[in-house]
């Protein structure tokens, strides 16, 4: 047997260990990978853009008007049951359920996507300021406790009967506190995150306050908002649906969800007409269902600790 | 092997992987070994070599994402690797099986008084009455080393401090009277003045209780206090086993010359302090050969090929190298290591006090 | 000693720090003063809860002093200064971090973290400038270009806390705090940031404080120690002299408690355990004392006497 050569010492390369050889980590990619790992979650996406598609699209070809009934003096046309022509029916004025239905959703939406922005940006802006100035602490808690003390609906009654009832106005009365809440929320986790040392060290190395609040801070709270957006856009088509079932929500020019819930809870117990009633609910259902679930994966994807695992 | 020795835990072949993020950590790498009734043995490796996950098998506490997919571990006559229900665990883990952790916080309740989480034990695990258990738990706070044991019995724990906290963990650990105590890092968030104590304190009841310890630790001074044995792990394996003294004065493996050489004790002012150069390697991909190869300036090309076996170089001392293959070259360990116990003497020896010595 | 024709570059004065919690006043810092010398490593060592931190965040801005002077090269740089002053203070003194793990911004690159602070002063002319500046910072740490656009999760230890070595170092400092840095690293991994630490004293000419509750590190590492018990400095001295005459009976016990890797030394050890309320502590009240040129320690006139004999007895004893 010659020597064996494998028992040779060899030269150590100093920087062979340094290498890491797992592939990159990319923060979205993460993120997409575990939102879309579970079905229920696609499924739940699905129904919610097609929901949120079709109420865009659909009253842009129908042109629905709640102000204008048609075929009001066609006896023909009232109280139908769903066919291909009227999918879901038409009602006691022979309006057509299907364009009123989408119309109807499309705006209850939209009231809510806006308010949901409106208290989404605000909230997180004043919120991340709240956390790290101990002078607008002081100061913001007293309106904070003041606020937090009456309750959201009174607020949003009273405001409607000042300024009257409306689109714009109900989004003004929905926005108008809630982004305070988000405000605190924000706050709170701001000041959990804000001594930890890594921002001490952005300190060190004479970082502005804005910039530690915007590399620093801000992403490690994505998934606290996106969590508070989940919440916040179903609440508010709730909110939109009560307060026009009560009727201090939006007149009868504006068609909403709550508005059709108004004007049919009569028909609930009707069984040829029960669908005049139930189609609004179930949509209004289903959309808050979906966004919620939807947001809460989104949450959880946008949250770097779920992705070790 | 088995007459001679007392063998009281007995670990065969073991392997351990973890699922993250959808892939696969091997963190214990076929390890065997036996423990000794009545000894300390002290694990030591870095962070990540696996030192407590190979603990956390015994007693059945593996992080949900880990799975034991090899290996027996016998203990009493019972492979509690064959294990599926926690019942058949709560047998063993507590009972017979302790634990005390770094963090004293995490085994203790918050909203409980200290006595009345030693008493629950006591009533638990030796059926006394409770005003007996009250009586015992006072004496094992006494025995622990809490002074006014009566008065601080209805404390809470946040009314203790962090060594005390530790001593009331070590309490409720031997209310059960365990056959094996696992301290894992149990001093590392203490000063050093309360470390010395708690492990004047561990080794003292080991004497008195004879339950057998296995205390992990990445320091080498608390090593060379508490072991008789000592087993160092380094990326999931055992890479070198032995008495205390011949790991110490006798190392074989250059990972273990590594360890020693780096010592600060060891390091002249002005000169540069022998550093083991490079990172551990990552547990996720697949070793080939030694682990320690890419970072030993003794590796030799077959550390890139093969896997070491396990050489004997004595009765009680093993190690994981192909260094001791009659087929390797000869070497000396690093001049650094070389009289050990003269140069910690001297350095000790100075001023009589860094150690208080004669 | 020859500390007199050395240059101050940090000196604090008198310096007392408190923090309140519902009005309960916590002294951390009782009445420090020490100096500390152009080029040298100059060690605090005490346990958690000692203060050492307090004081290394103080000289640094982090925590608002209640009395006493902090000078740096002659000069106050606590309480209230101005944003120039702030901007030179940022660029000369610099801070290492304990825990490698917390210290770095895991959701920015660590493109990103190195060079924080070279965007804050604009050090570059250009992109190309800065991206070979933190190139070779890496280098200078031991770590690759390729690293650049990973995240800090992504490293061990031991190259996280070279990273926070990179990221201080580039801004060029004269003088660094140091906070514990290798007490949360693996044994391995220690010296090599050790010697890394002292590879850029070298070649920068810094200076050191380091803050560590380890004393046979600080041993290997540092010119002069301050042993810090409970807010208080009880001892400072040049290493050596504190090893072989340590004079308070904290530093004793401190000294004797440190675990010696050695089974022979450290089996035949017995303990000692300080307890202040055992000490003997009639007369009056101590006060930081030098008893050789450069040797202080917290004493009352009764109880210099007693080191003073206890120093005669070493020195006789030829050690």
């Amino acid at each position: 047997m010659t020597a064996d050569n494998r028992f040779e010492f060899v030269k150590m390369d100093e920087t062979a260990s340094e290498h890491i050889a797992a592939p990159r980590y990319s923060y979205w990619r993460s993120v997409f990978r575990k939102f879309f790992s579970s079905k229920v979650v696609i499924l739940m996406l699905v129904i919610a853009l097609a929901i949120t598609l079709f109420s865009f699209i659909q009253p842009l070809f129908s042109k629905f008007d709640p102000t204008v009934a048609q075929d009001i003096l066609d006896r023909s046309k009232r109280f139908l049951p769903p066919s291909l022509e009227y999918p879901f029916g038409t009602d006691h004025v022979g309006t057509n359920m299907f364009d009123a239905v989408w119309a109807s959703c499309g705006n209850s939406l939209s009231i809510a996507l806006i308010a949901t922005a409106i208290t989404t940006v605000l909230g997180v802006i004043v919120g991340a300021f709240w956390g790290f100035s101990k002078k607008l602490d002081k100061i913001m808690i007293e309106v904070y406790n003041v606020v937090a003390n009456i309750p959201f609906t009174l607020v949003v009654m009273v405001l409607m009967y000042v300024i009257g009832r409306g689109k714009w106005q109900l989004i003004f009365a929905l926005s108008c506190t809630s982004w305070l809440s988000t405000a605190y929320f924000i706050r709170v986790q701001v000041m959990i995150i804000r001594d930890r040392e890594y921002n001490l060290a952005s300190k060190c190395l004479g970082t502005k306050t804005s910039t530690i609040i915007s590399h620093n801070i801000m992403p490690y709270l994505i998934s606290i908002i996106v969590t508070s957006i989940a919440r916040d856009i179903p609440n508010f088509i709730s909110y939109e649906v009560f307060l026009s079932f009560i009727g201090v929500g939006l007149d009868y020019r504006e068609p909403s969800l709550g508005r059709m819930v108004q004007d049919y809870v009569g028909y609930m117990q009707t069984p040829s007409a029960a669908h005049l009633f139930w189609i609004p609910v179930c949509l209004c259902a289903l959309i808050s269902i979906s966004l919620y679930i939807v947001g809460q994966a989104l949450a959880d994807a946008s949250d770097p600790r779920t992705h070790m695992i | 092997m088995e007459e001679k020795k007392n063998i009281i835990l007995s670990v065969k072949d073991l392997v351990v992987k973890f699922k993250v993020r959808d892939r696969v950590l091997t963190a214990i790498r076929n390890i065997s070994l036996d423990f000794e009734e009545g000894k300390v043995v002290a694990i030591v490796g870095e962070s990540g070599s696996g030192k407590s996950v190979f603990t956390k098998t015994f007693t059945g506490m593996l992080e949900t994402n880990g799975e034991v997919t090899q290996g027996e571990i016998w203990f009493e006559g019972e492979n509690l690797m064959t294990f599926k229900k926690d019942e058949e665990w709560m047998k063993i883990r507590g009972k017979k099986i302790a634990t005390v952790f770094q963090d004293p916080m995490t085994s203790l309740n918050p909203v409980r008084t200290i006595g009345y989480q030693i008493s629950e034990v006591i009533i638990k695990h030796q059926g006394k009455s409770k005003e007996e258990a009250k009586q015992e738990a006072i004496k094992l706070m006494e025995r622990v080393g809490i002074y006014d044991a009566e008065r601080r019995y209805d404390e809470y724990p946040f009314m203790y401090s962090g060594g005390m906290r530790q001593r009331i963990v070590i309490a409720i650990a031997l209310a059960c009277r365990p056959k094996i105590l696992i301290c894992d890092e149990p001093t590392t968030a203490l000063d050093v003045t309360i470390q010395a104590q708690i492990i004047h304190l561990i080794k003292e009841l080991s004497q008195e209780y004879g339950f057998t310890t296995i205390y992990i630790t990445h320091d080498l001074g608390v090593v060379a206090n508490v072991a008789d044995v000592v087993a160092v792990m380094y990326a999931g394996q055992i890479i070198e086993y032995g008495t205390v003294e011949e790991v110490f004065y006798d190392p074989r493996h250059p990972y273990t010359w590594g360890l020693l050489s780096s010592l600060p004790q060891l390091g002249e002012k002005g000169h540069e302090l022998f550093a083991i150069p490079g990172t551990p390697p990552s547990l996720f991909e697949e070793i080939k050969g030694d682990a320690f190869a890419p970072r030993s300036e003794y590796a030799m090309r077959i550390d890139f090929e093969e896997e070491p076996p396990i050489f004997k170089v004595s009765d009680t001392h093993y190690a994981k190298t192909w260094l001791l293959d009659p087929r390797a070259p000869k070497v000396e360990k690093p001049v650094t290591i070389q009289n050990l116990h003269e140069k910690m003497v001297a350095i000790t020896a100075k001023g009589g006090i860094y150690g208080e010595r004669e | 000693m020859a500390n007199e024709n050395k240059e101050v570059l940090l000196s604090v004065q008198h310096l007392e720090v408190s923090f309140y919690n519902n009005k309960k006043r916590f002294r951390a810092v009782k009445n420090a003063c020490f100096d500390i010398y152009k080029g040298e490593t100059f060690a605090l060592v005490g346990e958690s809860g000692s203060g050492k931190t307090t004081i290394g965040r103080s000289i640094i801005r982090l925590n608002p002093t209640s009395d006493g002077d902090i000078l740096y090269k002659g000069k106050k740089i606590n309480g209230k200064i101005s944003k120039e002053e702030q901007r030179d203070l940022v660029r000369n003194i610099q801070m290492i971090f304990q825990d490698p793990a917390a210290s770095l911004n895991e959701r920015a690159t660590i493109d990103y973290c190195i060079s924080e602070g070279l965007y804050n002063f604009h050090l570059y002319k250009d992109e190309a400038d800065r991206e070979a500046k933190v190139d070779r910072a890496l280098e200078s740490v031991g770590l690759l270009p390729e690293h650049k656009s990973r995240y800090p999760h992504e490293f061990s230890g031991g190259q996280r806390q070279r990273v926070g070595i990179a990221r201080a170092m580039i801004m060029e400092p004269e003088f660094i705090i140091a906070d514990e840095p290798i007490s949360a690293l693996d044994v391995s991994i220690r010296a090599q940031v050790l010697n890394l630490m002292n590879k850029f004293k070298e070649e920068r000419g810094l200076t050191y404080m380091f803050i560590a509750h380890d004393l046979s590190v600080v041993r290997y590492f540092s010119d002069r120690i301050a042993v810090i018990h409970k807010g208080r400095i009880v001892e400072i001295a040049p290493t050596d002299i504190l090893f072989r005459f340590p004079l308070h009976p904290y530093t004793h016990s401190l000294l004797q408690a440190v675990p010696i890797p050695d089974p022979k030394v450290e089996k035949s050890k017995e303990l000692v355990i300080y307890d202040e309320s055992k000490r003997d502590l009639s007369g009056e009240k101590p006060v930081l004392q030098e008893i050789r040129p450069g040797h202080f320690v917290f004493a009352n006139d009764r109880e210099m006497k007693e080191y003073e004999a206890k120093l005669q007895e070493w020195e006789k004893a030829g050690k």
